[in-house]
């Protein structure tokens, strides 16, 4: 049997009296993309977040590759550095060029030195089609951009897994296509990806399964055909209803 | 050229053309200033020690702010705690009483600050050291937090964090601020003359008893201050100018 990449059992999170997560079980295997979707305030950043333990969870565990990251002697920054993460906001270095932004953790992290960095920054700008903006500052480029940018020094990691934090929201609708490219290059590369997502038509096209998240626990989980064509659970059957109506999405072919 | 451009170009040019002339005001008053001319040359130490004064203690108060700055948003009770103190009673006392609390209290159990210049220059620092604190906890609180979690969700240690991402960034924010802090203290080391350091404004006192010539000895000290103070601004200028970020906040 193939151990799951990650493994998050009974998970819950609080912030003060707001009760997030409830509890929360589910599994990534190695090479699958997994959506997670679910109305606002659902807990899907929340979750995304837990993996990382960018937010400590209150109680439950997280196995990665099999081994428990949860405790105290736990090198949280060795197990991050195996399953980095992008940011709905992009975050980038805003004071590093494009090329430094991924070479600086290959640097301090990975140890590598200042000449293989830079090779392997260039290579992943490469593959997100932005080589030529290498040298220039986050506040010179796109959202978009930006977020490709940020995708690159995720993967340029070598990951086992990639954490994407609502990738698209905040970017003008114009730009969402260009980001959504370059993550469906990653799917189809094999990369395994955990997506927290709004963007129905990626959950239902590039999604090995979707995870519907709805007030802190997990409401239905699935093959994306079926999810989307023929939920079992009445609030997946709503939310699909309400998010489809208004992004407009075709129906499936059938 | 576009106007931007142009118009920063013009106030550039402005701040040089006030600085010359403000040098050569200076430097003619000074060759005005009546009487021998030994006395003309001895403004110049006192000059000096003003200026020593003043760098010592903004040095020191850069030191002590960054340990302290730290301090404060560190989550160790206990560190967070003297910090806090340390910022609150420094700011919350006239310098002048930690002038004379350093000189004629403290002198008594450390010898070493019986020198007027010594007691004044350390009494400044510390006082320096708290504003410095503040504006560097200032700058680096208003690094967004997203930029510390993109640091650590690609692995690095806090260590690594601060000193890679957030330190860097917040260090270009803190120019402006840090810009008047710096004029601040050189103002402030005027206040050295109560205990008789003998830098510029205790000069400038004995000159009058002297030659009573109060208007032109006082215009003359103002100069020198102001020419200390747009002298400090301009260099920080300069250096908000080199490490400006293109696309992103700060002086163009």
């Amino acid at each position: 049997m193939v151990t799951p990449l990650i493994e998050m059992k009974n998970i819950h999170k609080s912030f003060g009296e707001n009760h997030v997560l409830k509890g929360v079980s589910m599994k990534v295997m190695p090479g699958e993309v997994v959506a997670i979707i679910g109305p606002s305030g659902s807990g899907k950043s929340t979750l995304l977040r837990c993996i990382n333990r960018l937010n400590e969870p209150d109680a439950g565990d997280i196995l990665f590759d099999g081994y428990t990251i949860i405790g105290k002697d736990i090198d949280i920054d060795l197990v991050r550095s195996q399953m980095t993460m992008v940011f709905q906001s992009f975050n980038l270095f805003m004071h590093l060029t494009a090329r430094k932004n991924i070479s600086l953790p290959l640097r301090e992290v990975k140890k590598l030195s200042k000449e293989e960095a830079d090779r392997l920054a260039l290579e992943a700008l490469d593959k997100v089609g932005l080589r030529e903006k290498a040298d220039a500052y986050p506040g010179e480029l796109s959202g978009g951009q930006q977020q490709r940018v940020a995708i690159a020094r995720a993967f340029a990691m070598h990951p086992k897994v990639l954490l994407f934090d609502e990738p698209t929201s905040a970017l003008d609708p114009e730009l969402i296509g260009e980001v959504l490219e370059v993550m469906k290059k990653l799917a189809y590369m094999g990369m395994t990806m955990v997506v927290v997502t709004h963007e129905m038509g990626f959950a239902r096209d590039v999604a090995d399964r979707v995870v519907f998240l709805d007030q802190g626990m997990v409401a239905e989980e699935g093959d994306p055909d079926r999810i989307f064509s023929n939920p079992s659970n009445e609030r997946t059957r709503q939310f699909l209803k309400r998010v489809l109506q208004a992004e407009q999405v075709p129906p499936p072919p059938q | 050229m576009d106007l931007k451009e142009l118009a920063i170009q013009h106030k550039n040019t402005l701040s040089k053309i006030g600085l010359v002339i403000t040098i050569i005001i200076v430097f003619a008053l000074m060759l005005q200033q009546p009487v021998n001319s030994d006395y003309i040359d001895s403004w110049i130490p006192a000059i000096g020690k003003t200026i020593l004064i003043s760098i010592v203690a903004i040095v020191m108060g850069f030191g002590i702010g960054i340990i302290i700055g730290l301090g404060r948003i560190s989550r160790n009770f206990i560190i967070n705690g003297v910090a806090t103190v340390y910022v609150e009673i420094l700011r919350g006392v006239p310098l002048l009483i930690q002038i004379f609390f350093m000189y004629f209290a403290l002198s008594i159990y450390v010898p070493s600050i019986n020198d007027a210049a010594i007691a004044a220059t350390l009494a400044l620092g510390l006082n320096s050291g708290a504003y410095q604190a503040e504006i560097i906890r200032g700058g680096i609180q208003s690094i967004s937090g997203g930029q510390m979690e993109a640091a650590r969700s690609s692995g690095m240690s806090y260590i690594q964090a601060m000193r890679h991402v957030i330190l860097p960034q917040g260090f270009r924010l803190i120019i402006p601020p840090m810009t008047n802090e710096y004029v601040t203290v050189i103002k402030d080391s005027s206040l050295a003359y109560a205990i008789g350091a003998m830098e510029v404004t205790w000069f400038s006192t004995k000159v009058i008893t002297f030659h009573f010539e109060p208007l032109t000895t006082f215009l003359f000290v103002a100069l020198i201050y102001f020419t200390l103070t747009t002298f400090t601004s301009n260099i920080m200028r300069v250096v908000e100018r080199k490490f400006h970020i293109p696309g992103y906040m700060g002086a163009e």
